[in-house]
C-alpha cells in the first residue's frame, strides 16, 4: 500500500472539515427538533421544567460526553468519529463494527488505511441501522409491539450484548490472551463491590487496568 | 387522533433522519474513493461493508425494539429521532424516566404522555440532555487524532527501519489500541458474567442466560474463525462475528424456552 504523501495528509484535514461541518449542522438540526415540535404543536414547556430535568442529566451526561470524546475519537478516525457521535449507539455498535472490520482488512486503528475502514464500518453501520428503525417505525408499526413483545423472541433481545461482546471478544481475547487477563479480573472484581454498576461506566476502569496491565507485562517484556 | 402520532411530527422526524443518512452516504463515499486511492484493495472495503452490514442487523433490531418499548409512553417520534441521533439504549430511557418526572409525570415512562405541553419539555430534555459530545467535537477531534495518527507514523517508520528499541515507550504502541478495545470489550463481558441488574427487570443482569450466550458466541466464533481458516474459506472470515453473534442469540431464545423456567430466568445477582 501507497505510504503517507500530502494528498492524503489533505484527506484527513477534509475530513475534519467536513466533520465540523457536519457536527455543527447535526447540532442545530438536533435543535430545530424540539423547537419545531413546539412550533407544530403551539406549546411551549416551562423554563423551569426543562431546566428541573437536564439538572438530573447534565451532571452525568456531560462528564461522560467528555471522557467518550477523549476515549473513543482516537479509536474510531477522523471520519468514524464525527459519524459515530451523531448516530449515537457508539459502545454497543459502531465501535464493535470497526473494530471488527479494521480486524479483518488486518489494519491499525492508528493508520491511514484503518481511518478508511473504520469510516467505512461505520457509515455503513448508520444506514444500516437508520434504515432499520425508519422502515421498523413506519412500515411495521402496527406489528411491532406484538414482534418485540413476542415471548419466543424476548430472550434474542435480552441478551443482544452478551451475543455481541462475546463474538467480538473471541476473535480478539485469543489474540491478545497475555493482556486479556488481568482488565477481566480487575472489572469482575469491581463489579463484585459495585455490581449495579453498567457497563458504559466500568469500561473506564476497565480501559485504565487494561492498558496499565498491558503496560506492566511489556516492561517486563512478557508480550511484545 | 393521538397527537402524538399525527402526520406533521412524522415529518419533521423524517427530515433530521434524512440528514444522518445524507452525512453517513457523504461519508461513505468518500473514505471509498479514498481508499481506493490508498491502494486498499477492493474486496476488503467490500468486505468491510457487508460485514458491517450484517453485524449491525441483530443490534439496529435491538435499537429498534427500544424504541417500540418507549413508544406507549412517549410515541414513536421522539424515541425513533433519539435513538437515531446521538441516541443510546441506556441512555434514552434513563433520560425519557428524568425528563417525564421533571415535568410532573409520576411514573416515567411507565405512563403516557397525554399532554403536548410535557411532550415538548421531554424532547427538549432529552435532546440538550445529550449533545454536549457534539459541542466539544469539533474543538477536540482533530488535535486528538494528529496525536494518534502521529504515533502510528512513527511506528511505521519503526517497523521500516527496523529498529525496535526495546527500552522505548515506542514499542508500547503496537499494545496501546488492543489494550483499550479489551478494556472496552472486557466490560462487557464481565458484566454478563458478574453484572446486577434491576431485581425487576428480567435479562438486565449475569445469569444462566447471559452467560449461556456469551460462552456460544465467543465458541461459535472460535470455531467458525478455525474452519475459515482450516479449509480456506476466505468469503466466511468477515462474517465470523456476525454469525457467531446470531448463533448466540438463537440459542438464547432455545434455552430460554427448553431449560426449566426457575434456571431459565436465574440471574445471581438479582
Amino acid at each position: 500500500m501507497k505510504k503517507t504523501n500530502k494528498a492524503e495528509r489533505t484527506y484527513f484535514d477534509r475530513v475534519h472539515a467536513w466533520g465540523r461541518i457536519s457536527s455543527i449542522t447535526a447540532l442545530c438540526i438536533l435543535i430545530m427538533f424540539p423547537l419545531s415540535i413546539c412550533l407544530y404543536l403551539g406549546v411551549w414547556p416551562s423554563l423551569s421544567g426543562v431546566m428541573s430535568g437536564l439538572m438530573k442529566l447534565i451532571p452525568l451526561y456531560w462528564s461522560l460526553a467528555v471522557i467518550e470524546v477523549l476515549v473513543y475519537t482516537p479509536m474510531l478516525g477522523a471520519g468514524g468519529t464525527y459519524l459515530s457521535f451523531v448516530t449515537g449507539n457508539i459502545t454497543n455498535l459502531k465501535l464493535p463494527c470497526a473494530i471488527s472490520s479494521m480486524e479483518n482488512a488486518k489494519v491499525k486503528a492508528n493508520s491511514e488505511e484503518g481511518e478508511v475502514i473504520s469510516t467505512i464500518a461505520i457509515a455503513t453501520s448508520s444506514i444500516v441501522t437508520t434504515i432499520i428503525i425508519a422502515i421498523g417505525v413506519l412500515v411495521f408499526k402496527p406489528f411491532l409491539p406484538a414482534f418485540t413483545n413476542s415471548e419466543l423472541l424476548m430472550p434474542a433481545f435480552k441478551q443482544v450484548q452478551p451475543a455481541l461482546f462475546g463474538a467480538l471478544a473471541a476473535g480478539y481475547f485469543s489474540k491478545h490472551w497475555k493482556i486479556s487477563i488481568f482488565p477481566i479480573l480487575i472489572m469482575l472484581v469491581v463489579l463484585l463491590f459495585a455490581p449495579t454498576l453498567d457497563a458504559g461506566t466500568l469500561l473506564f476502569p476497565g480501559i485504565i487496568a487494561s492498558v496499565l496491565g498491558a503496560f506492566a507485562m511489556w516492561k517486563l517484556k512478557w508480550v511484545k | 387522533m393521538d397527537f402524538k402520532e399525527s402526520t406533521g411530527l412524522y415529518l419533521i422526524a423524517g427530515g433530521v433522519i434524512l440528514f444522518v443518512l445524507l452525512q453517513s452516504v457523504f461519508f461513505l463515499v468518500k473514505a471509498w474513493k479514498q481508499g481506493e486511492k490508498l491502494g486498499i484493495d477492493k474486496k476488503k472495503l467490500r468486505d468491510a461493508v457487508t460485514s458491517s452490514a450484517v453485524f449491525t442487523i441483530p443490534s439496529a433490531l435491538s435499537v429498534l425494539a427500544t424504541v417500540i418499548v418507549l413508544a406507549p409512553s412517549l410515541g414513536l417520534v421522539i424515541p425513533w429521532v433519539r435513538l437515531s441521533v446521538l441516541g443510546n439504549l441506556l441512555y434514552e430511557t434513563k433520560a425519557a424516566g428524568d425528563a417525564m418526572t421533571a415535568f410532573g409525570q409520576e411514573g416515567g415512562i411507565s405512563s403516557v404522555i397525554t399532554d403536548p405541553e410535557v411532550f415538548a419539555g421531554v424532547a427538549w430534555v432529552m435532546t440538550l440532555g445529550i449533545c454536549f459530545s457534539l459541542v466539544l467535537l469539533p474543538f477536540v477531534a482533530k488535535p486528538l487524532h494528529r496525536k494518534m495518527l502521529n504515533l502510528g507514523k512513527k511506528d511505521e517508520a519503526k517497523e521500516e527501519t527496523t529498529e525496535k528499541k526495546s527500552g522505548g515507550i515506542a514499542g508500547f504502541i503496537d499494545l496501546l489500541t488492543p489494550a483499550v478495545f479489551i478494556g472496552l470489550i472486557g466490560a462487557f463481558v464481565a458484566r454478563a458474567i458478574a453484572g446486577k441488574g434491576k431485581p425487576e427487570t428480567f435479562g438486565d443482569g449475569a445469569g444462566v442466560l447471559s452467560v449461556i450466550t456469551l460462552v456460544v458466541a465467543v465458541g461459535a466464533s472460535l470455531i467458525l474463525e478455525f474452519v475459515a481458516k482450516k479449509f480456506k474459506l476466505t468469503w466466511l472470515e468477515p462474517f465470523v462475528m456476525p454469525i457467531g453473534m446470531i448463533i448466540a442469540m438463537v440459542v438464547a431464545v432455545v434455552a430460554y424456552n427448553v431449560l426449566p423456567p426457575e434456571l431459565a430466568v436465574l440471574e445471581w445477582r438479582g
